[in-house]
C-alpha cells in the first residue's frame, strides 16, 4: 500500500511527463503557471490516494448488480438450495477487497 | 421576461486544455444567480468532471467541498453519491465521462450567493452523459463550497491532474433581477 507521499512523487512525475498543460481563461490558452502545475500534482496524488483507499466501494456497487437481482438470486436459492446470492457476494468482495 | 438571461462569458474549447475558466476578470457582480450551461464536454482519458470556485480571480483547493446527487442510470438502479470537505467539487459525481464517440457530458448549473462574502456559495447541477462505461446516465443534486466568502467565478475540469478537455462550450449567464 503507496503512502500519500509515494503517491505524490508518482504523480509528480506524471505530471512533469504530460507538460506542457495548458488552461483556457478569456478565450486565451495559456501554459500552467507554476502553481497551478503544483496543484495539478495535488490532484494527481489525492485522487490515486482516494482511488486506492475508497476505489473498492464503486467498483463493489457496481459488481453486486441491482437489487432486483439480487432478489432473484436469493429466491431462486429458496426454490433449489443452492447459495447463488452467498456465493455472488463473496466473490464481488474478493474481487474488490478493501484495503488493509 | 424578454432579455432576462445575459450572457457574462463563454470559453469554447477546440484544442485541448487541463482546465476552463468562466468569469474572473469578466465576473459581473450584478446578479443574484448565474447559470452555467455545458454542452458536449469530453476527456481524453476516462475521468471524472469536477469544479472549483473562484475568490479573487483564484481557484479554491481548501478541503471544503461538500456535495450530494442522486445517480439515475440506463442499466440498473439508482445510487447516490456524497462526500463531504473535499477539495474540488465532482460534478458528474463522480462518475468517469467516457472518450468514445458521443460519449460526453451536458450540464446546467445554477450558482448562488457568489457575490455575498458571509454566505456560502452554493451551486445545484443537473447533469446528463454517457459515461465510460457506455452507459447513459444523469445526476441531479449540487454542492456547496463552505467557506462564507464572495466569489467571482468558476473552473472546470477532470479530476486526476493530467487528464484534458478535448472539447465543448461552456457559457455564463447572470439572471436579469
Amino acid at each position: 500500500m503507496a503512502t500519500l507521499e509515494e503517491l505524490t512523487v508518482e504523480a509528480q512525475s506524471e505530471i512533469d511527463a504530460a507538460k506542457p498543460l495548458y488552461k483556457q481563461v478569456n478565450n486565451e490558452r495559456m501554459e500552467f503557471s507554476d502553481a497551478d502545475y503544483e496543484q495539478a500534482v495535488t490532484d494527481l496524488a489525492n485522487s490515486k490516494w482516494n482511488d486506492q483507499q475508497f476505489g473498492y466501494i464503486q467498483a463493489r456497487q457496481e459488481a453486486y448488480g441491482s437489487v432486483q437481482d439480487q432478489l432473484d438470486m436469493m429466491y431462486w436459492d429458496g426454490v433449489n438450495g443452492t447459495t447463488l446470492w452467498e456465493d455472488h457476494i463473496a466473490q464481488v468482495k474478493e474481487d474488490n477487497p478493501k484495503p488493509e | 421576461m424578454a432579455g432576462s438571461l445575459i450572457k457574462i462569458d463563454e470559453e469554447i474549447v477546440t484544442s485541448a486544455v487541463a482546465s476552463v475558466t468562466l468569469g474572473g476578470s469578466d465576473w459581473d457582480s450584478s446578479y443574484d444567480v448565474y447559470m452555467v450551461t455545458m454542452t458536449g464536454v469530453t476527456p481524453d482519458v476516462d475521468k471524472a468532471l469536477a469544479m472549483r470556485v473562484l475568490a479573487g480571480g483564484v481557484e479554491q483547493s481548501t478541503s471544503n467541498y461538500d456535495r450530494a446527487y442522486k445517480i439515475m442510470r440506463a442499466d440498473t438502479t439508482f445510487q447516490n453519491a456524497s462526500s463531504t470537505n473535499s477539495n474540488l467539487g465532482f460534478i458528474s459525481s463522480g462518475l468517469s465521462v467516457g472518450t468514445d464517440t458521443n460519449e460526453e457530458f451536458q450540464t446546467t448549473q445554477y450558482l448562488f450567493n457568489f457575490n455575498n462574502s458571509s454566505e456560502y456559495s452554493f451551486v445545484t447541477n443537473e447533469a446528463v452523459f454517457i459515461s465510460s462505461t457506455a452507459v447513459a446516465m444523469s445526476t441531479t443534486g449540487g454542492l456547496v463550497y463552505t467557506v462564507a466568502e464572495a466569489h467571482n467565478g468558476v473552473s472546470y475540469f477532470f479530476e486526476g491532474g493530467t487528464a484534458n478537455i478535448e472539447a465543448g462550450t461552456f457559457t455564463l449567464y447572470g439572471l436579469k433581477k
